[in-house]
């Protein structure tokens, strides 16, 4: 195999975009490096090796990033749409406990069960929060959002260990739902700036 | 290719410039060149100590030319290296402005080392 083959074969490593537009040059100049140099030697191809680890995740990050920046305006509504969805979530959870709440009124009730109820539903008025602060994120920013959510997490978290029989349905919209959002809230979305050259 | 040009950002904001940069954009204030004439360039101003590989300057010219410091000249063959046609590269005059201010930084620096004694004075 010779030097141009592997250095093809290494070029592989740089994002698409980028070997579309750069890839001819940089045969091109390994070429030229190749006639001026021993390829026989390991220094060369310690320097060749060197020289695409260093820069080719680099350039990944940065398509990668980029892509990211284009993709704004998409993730921004699907943002929209799982605020949406958490209030819509969170107010029918809300409404289902205080209608357990108040089937159960008219006999006795444990003390544990009702303190579970109370940290439920304080839980879901969190995350009922929570949506609202995503819906109006331009407005306030992500901060407050991650706060309820975290508070709503640990609401749910409480009441779970309180009341062991809580509902799969309940479980997944007060572990799932928070978790999942507070993921997409924390993912980064800078986008790269020439400083990083 | 898609060009950014960061409109409205002074030279200073685009300070201080990795090495490998400042020396890519030292080369080309002699003029037009192709990215293996560049590669010579910096090793010979360097004696050797930075060496550009196709990776490191084509992703470094990529970033310049998006920040609208360097602009694509014509595209044409060096007589002395063959037939095949190579893309040179030159300065914007906002890429040679930004080279100026690295320069006068970097040599506030060096006049700030001098008179602290750090160099320029023979050791005992």
């Amino acid at each position: 195999m010779t030097a141009e083959r592997i250095y093809r074969l290494l070029l592989r490593a740089y994002p698409p975009d980028f070997r579309a537009e750069y890839g001819r040059d940089m045969e091109l100049l390994f070429r030229d490096q190749c006639q001026e140099s021993d390829v026989r030697t390991l220094g060369f191809w310690a320097r060749v090796f060197w020289d695409v680890a260093r820069s080719a995740p680099a350039l990944r990050i940065e398509a990668w990033r980029g892509r990211g920046s284009e993709n704004t305006q998409t993730v921004e509504v699907i943002m929209k749409i799982a605020g949406m969805l958490t209030v819509l979530l969170a107010a029918f959870v809300i409404v289902g406990a205080v209608g357990e709440w108040v089937a159960g009124s008219k006999g006795a009730m444990d003390g544990r069960y009702v303190l579970a109820v109370v940290l439920g539903v304080f839980a879901n008025v969190l995350l009922l929060g929570a949506g609202v602060a995503i819906l109006l994120g331009a407005r306030w920013g992500r901060q407050p959002a991650r706060l309820a959510l975290f508070a709503s997490l640990v609401s749910a978290v409480a009441a779970r260990l309180l009341f062991p029989w809580m509902s799969i349905f309940s479980q997944l919209v007060g572990f799932g739902l928070p978790v999942a959002l507070l993921i997409a809230l924390y993912w980064p979305s800078k986008t790269s700036t020439f400083r990083a050259a | 290719m898609v060009r950014k040009r960061q409109a409205g950002r002074s030279p200073e904001a685009y300070l201080p410039l990795p090495p490998a940069t400042f020396h890519i954009l030292l080369a080309l204030a002699d003029g037009e060149l192709h990215g293996y004439a560049i590669m010579k360039g910096v090793a010979a101003r360097s004696a050797g100590t930075v060496r550009l590989g196709p990776g490191t300057l084509y992703g470094a010219l990529k970033r310049l030319l998006e920040a609208g410091l360097v602009g694509e000249g014509r595209e044409r063959a060096d007589p002395e290296r063959g037939d095949e046609r190579r893309r040179y590269y030159r300065l914007t005059p906002l890429g040679l402005s930004v080279a100026r201010a690295e320069a006068h930084r970097l040599d506030a620096l060096v006049r700030a080392a001098r008179r602290k004694r750090l160099i320029g004075v023979r050791p005992a």
